[in-house]
């Protein structure tokens, strides 16, 4: 075997004064022209691992190990191991607008980078014009005078991508540098860093937590689970022979079965000519949209964000402080025209669970309290009733009741998301609106979200109004499809017909961008 | 519970915290200590120099008061002033910028041009206007000195308080139904009272200042009970003979006014890297995201 470009030994991060490590003992290695990726769920270590190699741990943590880089021996932590960043080293984040320079243009940030790197003076613009041509930005003349916030994030990954490119290193470290992105463009980030890794014959070591995307994307893939490599070995075999169980697990997760269509044919929810725009915005959030959903049924709103999904929900559950057009009703009850008091009842029979499993809890209430809230907003039951009920909603959605009294911060992330579910179900609703619930969760907690989900669909008859950019999670729960851009439902239809033989354009150009996940499920089915 | 939360405060803020608590004890108790009354003149003992041998321990006054058991008085006067004062204004100061932030839109406006007008005006002026018009009292008091200082505390809440409004915790509670008043009083208030009790202690150093300042110009209460600020006056007149009576009451002053205000910006800063380190991302168990921005901020 050739020398690797990078090599790590026994590389061990353990909090100052602690004796076991946070993480490791890790080896790994990468080649040149070679793609490595890490994965594993959040809290596995895979940022740690790529801090330690560029030396930016916290103070309070200490790595140790032997590294080599380039076939020389360098002490971590040492001023040696300092200069190989921006160097030999370069880094890729996760947050491309967090990255930047809020206050300097893309030009003077990337000039800055170049003259660290040793461009002569007259040389700055051509080369920093050189990049952003690598990057396979257009127009990088006028490029050069903007700044972060008028990009778009693909854009902004791109010029992050530049920027690292700007030293000449020999090993790229990208960590989830995709996951802040729309399918569509992240796809388009990771072709150029595949080409990047052809062309210029970089290392990539590639962080992440999606299955699909680490199959077409790495050579070599290393499995990481609380601190520990569990596994590591070629992509081909990892995906289709894994032997460690915890393998095994995280690619179950990522099958999500196909939900059996179910129709009742009555009506419950129906919006016609709903329509929003904001406060000096020039054209609508949300064009003239008509939807309708029955009883028992999920209809799925899929789009990338910015395209009035969220928008929608919201003017359905009336949480915009923004007057909409159009007629609302819920069960033939105009809840559009109500007034506020009037409308409280109504929001009985209404649940929403949103994105971010944390913020949707009160920090400083119990999982007890939180669930039984609508229960106490309506004045439903005494004090020991609510709390009956909240052990019986904890116990519905999985989770054990003798923790009714803890404290959001002690539940993990699908924990949490099971209580904000608890608490949309406390006044049996008929309808949940869920926005975009399952996107923060990793891979295992989102399957068992969408299980818990399904599972709740049919056993109460609920009705699912489901918005997600995730077309797998669209299409493990949902029996209708309506795809959403710049505002408007451009296509809509059985799930199974919107998925198989799309119709509009942009719809196959939203299924384009994740043929990477059939890609690997048919590696994983060869 | 309690002593749990003590112990993950910071150094300074604890050593402020320890020291305050010794002179409101001191204030308390401290009068005992002494043989001496603070308004009963010892003839015996015109401005004497401090001294273990006649039991003025801290000198008289040039009508033979006691300066250490006046100056313990003087405190708890001021504490007690400082303390309600900011009561009040912490009772004001979080409704008003509770409701303005979490309202928004017009009323929200209205509001805050509201304030702009109350800082506008010279509070000072309109303070001591009243205090010489009406009858003084403990009551006029503390309204005037509360309503001074709430000013500042009302523009921090809302501002919390608008990012709160925006929390989906915050949107599940108004899709459920919930009033106005039941997510101000649920949701909005109990996550804005950590920040609120921070800002309370700089504002309990202002309160003290202003209560000082209304005292030296003879505006506090009414002789013979005094404030540390009318100690200070009336030091001032006897610099030359009795230089403790004005010594004591400002270094009094000055350690009170400089815990609160240094155990006010220890919160603020402990509040700030643990609102950093607590972003919501998602992956807060990952030790690596969670602890970065707190140590790079």
């Amino acid at each position: 075997m050739e020398e690797s470009l990078l090599a790590l030994r026994d590389l061990r991060v353990t909090v100052a004064g602690a004796t076991t490590p946070l993480l490791g003992p890790l080896d790994l290695d990468v080649a040149a022209g070679e793609c490595l990726a890490i994965v594993g769920e959040s809290g596995a270590g895979k940022s740690l691992t790529t801090l330690a190699l560029l030396g930016l741990l916290p103070p309070q943590l200490r790595a140790s190990g032997s590294l080599r880089v380039e076939g020389r021996d360098v002490a971590l932590g040492s001023r040696e191991h300092i200069t190989l960043r921006g160097g030999t080293l370069a880094w890729v984040p996760q947050d491309a607008l967090a990255a930047l320079h809020p206050l300097r243009s893309v030009g003077a940030q990337l000039r800055e980078t170049l003259r660290h790197a040793g461009v002569v003076r007259e040389a700055l613009r051509a080369e920093a014009l050189a990049l952003l041509e690598r990057v396979e930005l257009p127009a990088a003349d006028a490029l050069l005078a903007r700044y972060p916030h008028e990009l778009s994030g693909g854009q902004r990954q791109r010029v992050c991508i530049a920027l690292a490119l700007a030293t000449k290193p020999r090993c790229l470290l990208a960590d989830e540098p995709t996951s802040a992105l729309d399918p569509r463009v992240g796809r388009g980030i990771l072709n150029l860093l595949d080409a990047l890794r052809r062309d210029l014959g970089l290392a990539l070591l590639l962080v992440s937590h999606d299955l699909p995307l680490v199959a077409t994307l790495a050579q070599r893939v290393l499995v990481l689970h609380r601190g520990q490599c569990v596994e590591t070995g070629t992509t081909a075999r990892v995906f289709t022979a894994p032997s460690a169980p915890y393998t095994r697990e995280l690619l179950a997760a990522e099958h999500l079965d196909s939900a059996p269509p179910v129709q009742s044919g009555v009506l419950l929810l129906s919006a016609n000519d709903l329509a929003v725009r904001y406060p000096r915005a020039t054209r609508d959030a949300l064009a003239p949209t008509t939807i309708a959903l029955h009883r028992g049924e999920c209809l799925a709103l899929v789009g990338e964000s910015g395209s009035g999904k969220s928008t929608l929900a919201r003017a359905v559950l009336r949480l915009l402080r923004t007057p909409t057009r159009g007629r609302i009703t819920l069960d033939g009850v105009d809840i559009g025209a109500l007034g506020p008091r009037a409308l409280r009842p109504m929001r009985r029979r209404i649940g929403v669970v949103f994105q971010d499993p944390f913020a949707s809890l009160d920090p400083r209430q119990t999982a007890a309290r939180i669930i039984a809230e609508p229960l106490r907003i309506h004045g439903i039951g005494d004090a020991a009733q609510q709390r009956e009920r909240a052990r019986e909603l904890m116990r519905t959605v999985g989770l054990d009741a003798n923790s009714l009294d803890r404290y959001p911060h002690q539940f993990s992330g699908g924990q949490c998301q099971r209580i904000a579910i608890a608490r949309a179900l406390a006044t049996d609703p008929d309808l949940l609106v869920c926005d975009e619930a399952v996107s923060a969760l990793d891979a295992r907690s989102r399957a068992a979200i969408l299980q818990l989900l399904a599972r709740l669909k049919i056993e109460r008859g609920l009705a699912l109004l489901f918005i997600t950019h995730d077309l797998d999670a669209a299409r493990a729960l949902a029996d209708r499809i309506a795809v959403m851009q710049d505002g408007e439902i451009v296509e809509t239809g059985e799930a199974s017909a919107v998925l198989s033989a799309p119709q509009h354009p942009y719809t196959r150009e939203l299924l384009a961008a994740r043929l990477m996940s059939d890609d690997s499920r048919a590696l994983a089915a060869s | 519970m309690l002593s749990s939360a003590l112990r993950r405060l910071p150094p300074t803020a604890l050593a402020c915290i320890g020291v305050l608590v010794a002179l409101a004890l001191l204030a308390l108790a401290g009068p005992w200590l002494s043989a001496y009354a603070p308004e009963h003149p010892d003839w015996n003992a015109l401005s004497a120099a401090p001294s273990f041998a006649h039991g003025h321990w801290l000198g008289t006054d040039a009508i033979g008061r006691d300066t250490f058991v006046r100056a313990l008085y003087g405190l708890r006067l001021s504490l007690l002033l400082g303390f309600g004062a900011t009561a009040i204004a912490l009772v004001i100061g979080l409704a008003y910028g509770a409701s303005a932030g979490y309202l928004g839109g017009r009323s929200e406006r209205w509001m805050m041009r509201g304030l702009d007008v109350l800082s506008a005006l010279p509070f000072l002026l309109i303070v001591i206007l009243l205090l010489t018009l009406f009858e003084r009292s403990l009551w006029l008091l503390l309204a005037a000195i509360g309503g001074y200082v709430w000013i500042d505390l009302a523009r921090v809440m809302r501002a919390e308080a608008a990012r709160l409004r925006e929390q989906p915790f915050v949107l599940a509670a108004r899709a459920a139904g919930a009033s106005t008043l039941q997510i101000l009083r649920w949701h909005v208030v109990p996550n804005l009272l950590g920040l609120a009790l921070v800002y309370a202690s700089l504002l309990a150093a202002q309160a003290i200042l202003v209560e000082s300042f209304l005292g030296f110009l003879g505006l506090s209460i009414d002789q013979p009970s005094a404030g540390l600020g009318t100690l200070l006056q009336e030091g001032t007149q006897e610099l030359d003979s009795a230089p403790w009576t004005l010594l004591v009451p400002a270094i009094l002053l000055v350690v009170t006014l400089a815990c609160f205000q240094q155990l006010g910006d220890a919160l603020r800063d402990w509040l700030d890297v643990r609102g950093a380190a607590n972003t919501p991302d998602g992956s807060a168990h990952e030790p690596a995201s969670a602890t970065i921005p707190a140590t790079s901020a």
